[in-house]
């Protein structure tokens, strides 16, 4: 079943493209923006949503829907360089660990295990602590990254631990072919269904995890992301002063891009995996 | 030259628990040797060691399966190898090339995720050192002359029936030509009219390549049809070993006697006896003949001596102190 029909049949799959199109489109927009997102005082300060000023101006003089589409490219980039980091981590450490057995994989599932029971949110703040001002948006990416990979390093371990035995690892052993080729070539396409809809999971985890630091000021409150905007207009008071778009319209934003997901990643699933796939396609 | 010499071979499952060293002998004492072009069916019951034997003989062995003593040698062409002391080179330069394995449960050997191509370059590519486009084409013009229709190549193995992903395993198996072939049952999961096709098919490719195959299963029918030599494991050990003819006609040893006994014939309305106990346990095997709990035949010799596997006919040996008499 290709892409088109996939549309076509599943309505989850379809609301979750749409809604993340009308995103990923709109994070486009940021090039095509007349102000730099850092220029303050650039129009009136405090316009509601009008003609000129579709989602409204700022108490700092910004326009909202430019400014809004830096953030929410931010946003979403930054989601997705976690999960693909993270998720490189993971398919390493569970299919190695998975396949070896025996001592390293002890060793890798006790370093997995470690990192499961880390509590997270603590950590994270006590880096920023430790880092202050040299704390960055590409630095935050990394070390979410770093602590993000365990569950799913399990997860992946559990399904290679199964395949180590199948016939067709057997055969690819006696056949000569490197752990490496066998890793790549035999178990790869096997957890990529898993890894595909958790990677979805991941960015959602990823993107609340950051708007929760950045909204209390944990981060690098210079680039502009959804969290980093609430943080702003949380310092303007704005609710009290009646600004409500400068809250409203970051929120409502991640609020589709959380629901995209999620609609993708449970539906992801019927696109990437050949059996479920045919077997809806053939009823 | 026997392509295939195995001498005195023994190979036991060695574990260790809370400090107790337990060795299942899977396979004890075994020597046979199998002629080029030729068919040697090799039949027992379930844990009879003949999947240990066959896995040992491919030196596909991993621990806890140990090989302790004996030897396994294979003359092919291009040399004799010896498969306990080669290296992992020279084990990767004759595997599928010069011999090649068709494992049990065979159906599973493709990947369910991956398209078929995929398992043939996965596992003979590199063996064949064609290009890819002609290697495609070799493998093409290989399942056409096994009836197949090319368009196998790109379906998953879901989409193929039992016996069509039994004869892609095959083709797999045979795609390089090689001189000899290792099946593991082959044909079980498979029922008797698909069996057929596929016992044919296996036939028909071993006379075109000329290739020597050890053909494993416990079904007797099977090994009636196909096989040109056949040995009797029972415990681990060969128990008698002749040509098929030979030993459906007239066995010598005492449990192949029963076994060919128990087979139904067309017309034979005579109720078929059992033979009392079970095989033995592998961990702690009697003392002597393995078979002398349940044999009729046993005498006191046969619980102090293993019987030697000697000659009693020309191509024709069996191990027990007293076995059945000629007709």
């Amino acid at each position: 079943m290709d892409f088109l029909s996939l549309l076509r049949v599943n309505r989850q799959f379809a609301a979750g493209v749409v809604l993340l199109a009308v995103i990923a489109g709109f994070a486009c927009l940021s090039f095509f923006s007349p102000y730099p997102p850092n220029d303050s005082f650039v129009v009136p300060p405090d316009v509601p949503p009008s003609a000129e000023y579709w989602f409204g101006t700022t108490s700092r003089g910004q326009d909202l829907f430019w400014l809004l589409t830096f953030a929410i490219r931010n946003t979403l980039l930054f989601g997705i360089v976690v999960a693909v980091l993270s998720r490189l981590l993971a398919l390493l450490i569970g299919l190695v660990a998975g396949y070896s057995g025996g001592l390293v994989d002890r060793a890798l599932m006790s370093i997995n295990d470690t990192f499961i029971v880390i509590p997270l949110f603590p950590i994270l703040v006590l880096f920023y602590f430790v880092l202050k001002d040299h704390m960055s948006w590409s630095l935050l990416a990394l070390m979410m990254a770093c602590l993000g990979w365990s569950y799913d390093a399990r997860l992946i371990r559990s399904v290679a631990l199964s395949l180590r035995h199948r016939e067709f690892t057997e055969t690819g052993i006696f056949s000569g072919m490197s752990t490496r080729q066998i890793l790549v070539e035999e178990h790869l396409p096997y957890v990529l269904p898993i890894v595909f809809s958790t990677t979805m999971n991941n960015i959602n985890w990823s993107i609340g995890l950051e708007v929760t630091l950045s909204v209390l000021g944990f981060t690098d409150i210079n680039t502009p992301t959804v969290g980093v905007m609430i943080y702003w207009a949380n310092q303007h008071t704005a609710l009290v002063a009646g600004i409500w778009w400068w809250i409203f319209f970051p929120v409502l934003l991640v609020v589709m891009t959380f629901i995209g997901l999620f609609l993708l990643a449970v539906s992801m699933n019927e696109h990437i995996d050949p059996r479920s796939r045919l077997g809806r396609s053939e009823r | 030259m026997s392509v295939l010499v195995v001498e005195g071979l023994r190979a036991y499952y060695r574990t260790s628990a809370f400090g107790v060293p337990r060795d299942v002998r899977a396979v004890d004492d075994v020597s046979l040797a199998v002629e080029a072009g030729e068919i040697y069916g090799l039949a027992g019951e379930s844990s009879s060691g003949k999947t240990t034997l066959i896995k040992t003989i491919a030196a596909a062995t991993q621990p806890p399966l140990e090989v302790l003593a004996g030897s396994v040698t294979f003359n092919f062409p291009s040399g004799a190898i010896d498969m306990q002391r080669a290296g992992r080179s020279q084990l990767a330069a004759i595997r599928w090339r010069h011999l090649s394995y068709i494992m049990q449960g065979s159906m599973s050997v493709l990947n369910p995720v991956r398209r078929v191509h995929h398992a043939f370059v996965d596992f003979a590519f590199r063996h064949l050192g064609q290009p890819m486009p002609r290697f495609l084409d070799t493998v093409r013009a290989h399942l056409q002359r096994l009836q197949l229709a090319p368009d196998v190549l790109d379906a998953f193995p879901h989409q193929l029936s039992g016996g069509m992903r039994q004869r892609v395993t095959i083709a797999l198996a045979t795609v390089c030509r090689p001189e000899f072939i290792i099946a593991d049952e082959p044909t079980t999961a498979l029922d008797v009219v698909v069996q057929k096709d596929v016992l044919a098919m296996i036939r028909g490719i071993q006379r075109e390549l000329g290739s020597s195959i050890l053909f494993v299963t416990h079904d007797m029918a099977v090994h009636a049809n196909l096989a040109d030599r056949l040995g009797i494991l029972y415990a681990g050990r060969l128990v008698e070993e002749g040509r098929t003819a030979d030993i459906f006609r007239a066995p010598r040893h005492p449990y192949t006697a029963h076994l060919i006994a128990s087979l139904p014939r067309l017309g034979d309305t005579a109720p078929k006896a059992g033979l009392g106990g079970v095989p033995p346990n592998l961990a702690d095997p009697p003392p002597g003949c393995r078979f002398h709990p349940r044999c009729p035949r046993a005498s006191a010799i046969c619980r102090r001596e293993v019987p030697p596997l000697e000659p009693v006919a020309p191509g024709h040996r069996v191990g027990c102190f007293h076995p059945e008499p000629a007709p």
